[in-house]
């Protein structure tokens, strides 16, 4: 079933370029449908001895969003990716040091979670870390007949009962972080999963044209 | 995903040919590849390259320098300590230059090295566990090209860039230096150190360096001749 879904299944589009800052080591901006993030990546950089960590490299994550403050949700927001992107990142090549990933928030028409760790992956990928797999976020929304709807529109995410983010790795398309609000049942879980699983492949294909057509320009 | 020489690689990719040659005979792994229990997984996004018999590495795009034995870079020293000298090379740490790993530098003979220095050295020890140590001398003890380099001008840019204009393949030092005369020091740490004998010459050749990253071989040679063409019309 869930392959006949995808045949004619599209995300929303996305649009991507990589080493759009000239002076951070590492940096991309992706436009999924309307929303819009850009991502910049320094490291591994000399930190202060505190922060060091003798087995792997330490990750910090900074979220700005439009306004500028910071809020309780970007600390959120802050922890996810982090988190994220210590499974995906090879920190034990680099030991006491530092990887400072900042990203700035530039339109949120629904799906702004997503869209920033895939663009964090791609702000990775171009600043050449070592990383054990790429991640891809996808999310997906339950609406009010209990129809799953994945990679929703704004307007579908501010009437839908329930919204669903997962992250998978790329080599096992394994979970690697799951999210979630609103109520819905155990069953309806499996199935977004399985469905948003499936819709990752879309992701993966799109960062392999992406790194494609950077290689034929720099290679 | 499992992937061929020559392909587009990301991270999390596996490749065959890298196992079946390993069975037969050693294999170098190069940047970009890590060994796990049982295959060899791609651990940067770029081409996957091979070299016969059996050496395999990731082209790769990057602009952080990872320091590398055996590898020459240009580093700014930062401090004298005692009888080092810590050397900013752009990694995550600076390195350590001892004053006795200058050609005839003796106890009593301290090479002349003041903080602010732009130095061109050899990369002796880099571990990730340990800070890189430099040497300005070879292994019979002759400095070569290495040592401060004096006056010039020193610019950033990939390390990409840099590997490409070393290529003994790339057109762009054979057809500059028939141009105009220059020196040149490029560090595989993604510097480059070049001195003129005029100011607009040093521009000329910084800026035909950083314009020949994403320019073809055919492109480069037109560009350099573009750029000897306004050098000469201006300065006549």
């Amino acid at each position: 079933m869930v392959e006949e879904d995808l045949k004619d299944f599209k995300l929303k589009p996305m649009k991507c370029e990589l080493n759009f800052l000239n002076k951070s080591d590492g940096s991309a901006i992706l436009a999924q449908g309307e929303t819009v993030v850009l991502v910049s990546v320094n490291g591994p950089l000399d930190i202060k001895s505190t922060s060091q960590n003798m087995e792997k490299a330490t990750l910090e994550v900074i979220f700005s969003s439009k306004g500028g403050k910071p809020t309780v949700s970007d600390r959120f927001k802050e922890n996810v990716i982090r988190q994220t992107c210590e499974t995906a990142i090879f920190g034990c090549l680099y030991p006491r040091t530092g990887i400072t990933i900042t990203i700035q928030e530039l339109e949120d028409y629904g799906g702004l979670l997503p869209t920033t760790i895939n663009c964090t992956c791609l702000a990775l990928l171009n600043s050449g870390l070592a990383m054990r797999h790429v991640v891809a976020a996808v999310g997906c929304a339950l609406d009010e007949a209990g129809n799953l709807i994945i990679d929703p529109t704004n307007d579908q995410i501010q009437t839908a009962t329930a919204t669903m983010y997962f992250v998978f790795d790329s080599r096992e398309k394994n979970l690697v972080t799951g999210f979630s609000t609103g109520t819905f049942g155990e069953g309806v879980y499996d199935e977004a999963l399985e469905r948003c699983r499936a819709a990752s492949d879309l992701v993966f294909n799109f960062y392999r044209d992406i790194v494609a057509s950077y290689c034929n320009v720099i290679g | 995903m499992k992937v061929k020489v020559g392909d587009v690689v990301l991270p999390g990719d596996y490749c065959d040919e890298i196992a079946s040659v390993g069975a037969k005979s050693k294999v170098l792994i190069g940047p970009g590849l890590k060994k796990e229990i049982d295959h060899v997984f791609v651990t940067k996004a770029g081409v996957l390259k091979k070299r016969n018999p059996s050496t395999f590495w990731v082209d790769s795009y990057q602009k952080r320098y990872i320091p590398c034995r055996g590898e020459n870079a240009i580093g700014i020293v930062h401090q004298k300590a005692g009888d080092i000298y810590r050397v900013d090379i752009g990694g995550s740490c600076t390195a350590s230059l001892s004053y006795l790993s200058f050609e005839g530098a003796t106890k009593k003979n301290r090479p002349e090295v003041q903080i602010g220095d732009v130095i061109y050295a050899k990369i002796l020890v880099a571990s990730k566990d340990m800070e890189p140590e430099l040497v300005c001398v070879d292994s019979h003890g002759k400095k070569g090209c290495l040592g401060v380099l004096s006056d010039g001008f020193v610019f950033k840019c990939s390390l990409n860039l840099i590997r490409k204009i070393l290529s003994p393949s790339c057109p762009l030092l054979d057809s500059l230096k028939n141009e105009w005369p220059f020196e040149l020091a490029a560090g595989m740490n993604g510097r480059i150190w070049i001195k003129a004998n005029t100011l607009r010459e040093t521009i000329a050749v910084g800026n035909a360096i950083l314009g020949a990253e994403y320019l073809s071989d055919d492109e480069i040679k037109t560009m350099c001749n573009n750029i000897a063409s306004i050098l000469t019309g201006h300065i006549s």
